[in-house]
């Protein structure tokens, strides 16, 4: 399978406050296409900074990320912007649709960004609201949808635009049980059916159940890499 | 573009009470600086027509010793060639020569001081429009035994005279003696000076003239020109064409009212200005709020690959859209206050006292469709300017904090 993320030596200190931090220190982990990762790890532990660093919404102190054979730790912050609008997938732990705009056309939104032919980009767009089971409510606006509904959107927002990889930041913290079950179902079966990657930071056990890969962060350096056999 | 105007357009109803606010804001700026423009350009032009125009015209032309010894006997040699003259020239609307001097007027109860001025009739009815200033009586058409006489309505109380009555008036003829002769009053005329309206009577010329002991004597020429604006140059060219002769402009002979005007017109624009940056700030301020409410969700914005520039072109669009709505509305609604206004007239408080400067009580706003462009363009231009910092706050925004923002 194909490497489509490769981290080495990444190190990030955060030296804007008192006392430096390091939150990452010489991570170095592969991650292949179609994998289904759960990044764990108590609070403090660099979950999101890794996950903000192979995302380039951050640039890391040391270290590369080599995405697609680029290395975006390198990369000017203008060019950052499209190489994440084309290669990565995000999901928020607070859903962050677009409020005035809705369901549909939040799921659009990326493509549109993308410049895709409309009407590719609306066959897109209601096929995954049918995929992740909103086929009813295209035009419905995020407030008026129950939190599951909205992470739903936003999944099929992240996944909508055929990303790379999709990195989903503790995205089950804010819904209850059945809800969290739904969208965990909805993505396993997206991350076999689309071959997507799947990298989830979380302390949700009900994730972690789920993922094939389960890496513990602790004091921002790599503490287990486990693999498992799920169904 | 469509959708960036589209989420644009939804975004400023999102929070519909504030953008109502602002957006009635914007009308009644708007409101305020059509009004205080069209109020400007009413004093400016009724002024003009009023004090300027209808009692003292654009350019006057005297004798040098006149102005010191307003008598008959410092009048402009050939005065009626160079009025012919004058008539000729480019850019001159009106030429009228009159035959001014300073006097007594006294009726049976009591006197005072005058300027008289012998006019023809013709002539002064196209420049000073005198006939469309009477407000009692008849304009030099009486063919009674003594000659006529229109006096100021004002001069008429002061003198307790009315149309009809005798008054005699006494001044210097060509070579200094002094003449006294009687007029009957045939009419009253009224104009926003009331200094004017007491100090000035109008005789006509021949009348004048034959007294003084000349029949062609001109003391004064008063020339309206095509357009007010040019009043500067044309005196300058007139001055060095006829060195010899005192020529002055309306700004030299009333220095009050240009002085007034101009700080009137330095007051409005300052006013109008007040305005426009007064909206602009409420404008600042709706879209700072707009945008910290917003900090997670422009974040997100930035986070999957939206470029700053749209960003910062989505917040400039909805500043942009809130000032075309305001903007818009503002103007249709001065367009028919100011076509209401310039009906009924708008009363100056204190207006009596104004009357003395030769500045009208009333007056009746009215705009050009330029200055609506203008102050429309005027507007959007200075919203546009006030949605550069909230812009530049919402790209400077870090995407990996903002989406976790509170």
């Amino acid at each position: 399978m194909k490497t489509v993320i490769k981290t080495s030596d990444l190190s990030k200190v955060y030296t804007n406050i008192a006392v430096p931090v390091h939150a990452l220190k010489n991570v170095n982990l592969e991650f292949r296409e179609g994998e289904f990762t759960a990044i764990v790890g108590p609070s403090g532990s660099g979950k999101t900074t890794f996950l903000n660093v192979i995302g380039g919404l951050d640039k890391p102190t040391d270290g590369h990320v080599v995405i697609d054979g680029v290395d975006i730790a390198t990369m000017k912050e203008s060019k950052l912007f499209d190489f994440r609008l084309r290669h990565i997938g995000f999901v928020f732990q607070a859903y962050n649709l677009i409020p005035v705009l809705t369901a549909v056309e939040n799921v659009s939104f990326i493509m549109l960004l993308q410049n895709q032919p409309k009407k590719e980009m609306e066959r897109r767009a209601k096929e995954m609201l049918e995929q992740v089971g909103l086929s009813d409510k295209l035009d419905v606006r995020p407030s008026k949808l129950s939190g599951g509904q909205q992470q739903r959107v936003a999944v099929a927002r992240a996944l909508a635009s055929r990303p790379d990889f999709v990195l989903a930041d503790e995205p089950t913290a804010n819904l209850d049980t059945e809800s969290a079950f739904n969208l965990l179902d909805i993505m396993a079966r997206l991350n076999k059916e689309e071959n997507i990657t799947l990298i989830f930071s979380t302390h949700d056990q009900r994730v972690i159940d789920r993922a094939r890969r389960v890496i513990t962060l602790v004091d921002g350096a790599v503490d287990k890499d486990e693999h498992f056999e799920r169904d | 573009m469509k959708t960036l105007t589209k989420i644009s357009w939804r975004n400023i109803w999102r929070n519909r009470t504030r953008t109502l606010i602002i957006i009635t804001a914007l009308v009644l700026g708007i409101m305020g600086g059509v009004f205080s423009a069209a109020l400007r350009l009413a004093a400016e032009e009724q002024q003009f027509e009023d004090a300027i125009e209808n009692m003292i015209s654009h350019i006057q032309i005297h004798h040098p010793e006149f102005l010191a010894n307003p008598e008959a006997r410092h009048r402009i040699p050939d005065g009626m060639d160079l009025k012919q003259e004058l008539t000729q020239r480019d850019g001159i609307k009106t030429v009228s020569a009159r035959t001014v001097m300073d006097g007594m007027a006294a009726s049976a109860n009591m006197n005072t001081g005058v300027r008289i001025k012998g006019v023809d009739k013709k002539a002064e009815a196209s420049i000073t429009k005198l006939d469309e200033l009477i407000v009692e009586g008849t304009y030099f058409t009486e063919d009674w035994r003594l000659p006529s006489v229109i006096i100021g309505r004002a001069l008429a109380r002061e003198l307790l005279v009315d149309v009809g009555s005798r008054i005699v008036l006494t001044f210097q003829d060509i070579d200094g003696g002094i003449i006294s002769a009687s007029f009957r009053v045939e009419a009253l005329y009224a104009v926003t000076s009331r200094r004017f309206e007491e100090r000035t009577v109008f005789v006509t010329a021949n009348v004048l003239n034959e007294l003084v002991g000349e029949n062609t004597a001109v003391t004064e020429i008063a020339i309206l020109l095509d357009n007010v604006d040019d009043y500067r140059e044309v005196t300058k060219e007139l001055r060095e064409t006829y060195p010899g002769l005192e020529i002055r402009h309306w700004a030299d002979m009333d220095p009050a009212l240009h002085y007034a005007l101009e700080v009137l017109d330095q007051l409005l624009i300052w006013l109008v200005g007040i305005i426009i940056l007064g909206v602009s700030f409420g404008l600042l301020n709706t879209i700072l709020m707009s945008i910290l409410e917003r900090v997670r969700e422009l974040g997100v914005l930035l986070a999957v690959g939206m470029k700053r520039i749209r960003v910062f072109a989505m917040v400039v669009l909805e500043t942009t859209m809130i000032s075309i709505i305001g903007g818009v509305t503002g103007l249709i609604l001065s367009f028919f206050m100011i076509r209401i206004l310039n009906n009924r007239g708008v009363n100056i408080p204190g207006g009596e006292g104004l009357e003395d400067f030769g500045f009208s009580a009333v007056l009746y706003p009215s705009l050009d469709t330029v200055f609506y462009f203008e102050i429309g363009v005027l507007v959007i231009l200075f919203a546009i300017l006030a949605s550069i910092y909230p812009a530049w706050k919402a790209i400077r925004l870090a995407p990996a904090e903002s989406v976790r923002a509170e």
